[in-house]
């Protein structure tokens, strides 16, 4: 049926809306979903070929889209216009399903590398991810190779935005902050960090009384805990 | 916080002056505008800049006097930073609130934005075009390339539907009046009815109706 694969992508796009990692690229249904847009435009030629008479058949509008300038008259024939129509149709709503699941992921990728999380962080997280699904065989990244393109790009992009606010680290907390000290609590050895009081040695499981400043990156990245 | 600073403006520098008190003011009440209108504002193009300017002496200032290891210093630097902290949260949220509506309806601001360039920053302009640039590519190279030629737009209008998204105008805001703004016109269900805007007042309305007024500052949201 018309569109039904197209639906599972839009489906797909709302189940990933709710979940914390991206799961594994759909490029067969993508893939289906092209064949039929482009199966749907050869039927459509095929059924305008008889009326199209001369060279001057289609022209392009300003738009881009083809007004079909044949003989073809709607009234004449209605159940070939009614097919035209429901092909047409069914060839941009494959479209907008299409573009809604490549747009759900992309802003799910975007928001990953604005909270700072790595590049090769977001290709293992995904990763194991579908390999825990795959009962652990081979793991491979759930994202499609334009998508990884796509992170790296936008990663560069973010990093060249964000290197025009020197002073004010954007991708940094957006919740107001309270105390320029807090109370943190070691989980991973983090090595030593140079502050304006002094170098610290992170140690696991050691606790802290520092600037917030000073260790927002290491919280975010999971190395520390706030302690409230 | 407006007690903060000019405390602070009045124990450490005698050229205080009420302007920058006015530019913290105008901060916040950019962000507030910008985070609860559903469309993106002008760029404050000569507030942010200021605001930046004295971010960076502050942090001079503070640098010195971490150098000077002052025991009777360590009090005011606290009360500083976190200052400086806060000032640093205004403008990062006010700015990722800015991205954020950029990124929503792209295609809606970049055409905007050639007819008011004011509305813009450059460094957004950048933005926006750079990333439109992306996910273009992005979306040609993973399926559109494959697609029928006269399929492969992605600001199409034919059809009946826009491709281009654009923000809900008619979204009620919160707002209060700061200055005499005149009459506006809302609706109600059946009739339109005019009402007046008196400094001090507090409405609900909807975001097309108050927007010139918000624009000429007339009116802030809430």
């Amino acid at each position: 049926m018309y569109a039904e694969q197209a639906n599972k992508l839009v489906l797909d796009a709302k189940r990933i809306q709710n979940l914390p990692h991206l799961p594994p690229y759909a490029a067969t249904t993508v893939r289906a979903v092209t064949k039929e847009v482009r199966d749907l435009d050869r039927e459509v030629s095929n059924l305008l070929a008889p009326y199209s008479s001369g060279s001057s058949s289609t022209t392009q509008s300003s738009d881009g889209t083809q007004q079909i300038k044949s003989s073809f008259s709607p009234a004449d024939d209605p159940a070939t216009a009614c097919a035209l129509l429901v092909n047409h149709l069914s060839m941009r709503r494959n479209k907008r399903c299409l573009l809604a699941y490549h747009r759900m992921r992309t802003d799910k990728l975007e928001g990953m590398c604005w909270s700072g999380v790595d590049v090769a962080e977001i290709q293992d997280a995904s990763a194991s991810a579908s390999g825990r699904q795959s009962g652990g065989g081979a793991a491979t990244s759930s994202l499609s190779a334009e998508e990884e393109q796509y992170v790296h790009q936008y990663s560069d992009l973010l990093a060249a935005y964000k290197g025009q606010w020197t002073d004010i680290d954007l991708t940094g907390s957006l919740e107001p902050p309270r105390d320029i000290f807090i109370d943190v609590r070691v989980l991973r050895d983090a090595g030593e960090i140079q502050t304006e009081y002094g170098s610290i040695t992170l140690t696991r499981n050691s606790q802290f009384y520092v600037r917030q400043a000073d260790v927002e990156r290491l919280i975010q990245q999971g190395y520390l805990q706030r302690l409230s | 916080m407006d007690d903060d600073i000019s405390d602070i403006l009045a124990s450490i520098s005698s050229s205080t002056t009420p302007h920058q008190t006015l530019d913290l003011q105008a901060l916040t009440r950019a962000w507030v505008n910008e985070r609860t209108s559903p469309e993106l504002l002008p760029y404050p193009t000569s507030l942010i800049d200021r605001v930046m300017e004295r971010l960076k002496k502050q942090i001079e200032k503070i640098e010195d006097m971490t150098d000077t290891l002052d025991p009777k210093a360590n009090f005011t630097l606290v009360i500083l930073q976190t200052e400086l902290e806060r000032f640093k949260f205004l403008v990062r949220s006010f700015l990722r609130a800015r991205i954020a509506k950029i990124d929503t309806y792209p295609y809606h601001y970049r055409t905007l934005a050639q007819q008011q360039p004011e509305l813009l920053s450059n460094l957004e302009q950048q933005y926006l075009q750079s990333h439109q640039a992306l996910l273009s590519a992005h979306y040609h190279s993973s399926f559109l390339s494959t697609f029928p030629a006269n399929l492969q737009k992605l600001d199409d209008t034919a059809g009946g539907i826009s491709m281009v998204d654009k923000p809900d105008e008619d979204q009620a805001v919160f707002c209060r009046v700061l200055r005499d703004a005149g009459r506006v016109e809302v609706q109600n269900a059946d009739a339109t009815e005019e009402i007046e805007l008196r400094r001090g007042d507090v409405w609900v309305l909807r975001w097309s109706a108050v927007k010139r007024a918000v624009h000429r500052g007339d009116v802030e949201l809430i």
